[in-house]
């Protein structure tokens, strides 16, 4: 999906958080906020901030050195470890 | 045009101003209005349709179907997966430019894999860059 968009010369940027599946793909530009469960690519609910911030990181990458195929890992102490 | 090798990674350079970028979400979480059909998830291929959800869509009007991952948090906070409040923040505090026209959701899982490349990767490809006019894109798993 995110290559057939890239290829319209149209840049994008992958948050995910099931990295290993990812990289497979080869994304163009893609993070991963690490330890974040699937379901919460941006945080949990009611986190605003840290959805912005996610967000921003994410966005970031656009402007950045590029690392075509490579999932660059962001830390976000907030989100917490499991409950 | 030439089959692209898996190895290659298409690549399109933003040379734009973040501040002056604006931004559409595709998901691949389920994510959709309210008042758009549901994704079928009876249909053990996967649905491989997607939805178009327009800037003027709130939070609030959004929902998930989808039965591949646990999503009780995206249906407490659509945002988790559609950070479509975030991406407003930012937009008003001129991080970015603003928000797209339009954003898209599609139900990720599928067993018909090549047909989703063939088929909705490039219709979606096509809303957001005909009809989106996004000058860049996020996408979220879920």
């Amino acid at each position: 999906m995110q290559r057939e968009i890239e290829m319209r010369g149209i840049p994008t940027v992958l948050i995910t958080v099931s990295p290993e599946v990812s990289k497979q793909m080869r994304p163009p530009r893609a993070m991963y906020p690490r330890g974040f469960k699937i379901g919460n690519s941006l945080g949990r609910p009611e986190m605003a901030d840290l959805h912005k911030r996610v967000l921003r990181d994410a966005l970031s990458l656009l402007a950045g050195p590029a690392h075509p195929g490579e999932i660059i890992e962001f830390e976000y102490p907030e989100y917490g470890a499991e409950e | 045009m030439s089959q692209l090798s898996r190895k290659c990674v298409p690549f399109t350079p933003f040379d734009r101003e973040l501040g002056r970028a604006t931004i559409a979400i595709v998901t691949a979480a389920g994510v959709h209005r309210k008042d758009q059909p549901p994704f079928n998830i009876a249909d053990e291929l996967g649905d491989l349709s997607f939805r178009v959800i327009g800037s003027d869509t709130q939070a609030n009007d959004l929902m998930v179907t989808h039965h591949h991952y646990d999503h009780a948090d995206a249906d407490r906070d659509i945002n988790v997966v559609f950070p479509i409040d975030a991406l407003r923040q930012l937009a008003a505090e001129g991080v970015i430019g603003g928000e797209a026209r339009e954003h898209v959701g599609y139900m990720g899982y599928t067993m018909q894999l090549k047909r989703m490349y063939d088929e909705t990767a490039p219709q979606i490809a096509e809303e957001v860059d005909k009809r989106s006019r996004a000058d860049a894109v996020i996408l979220t798993g879920g």
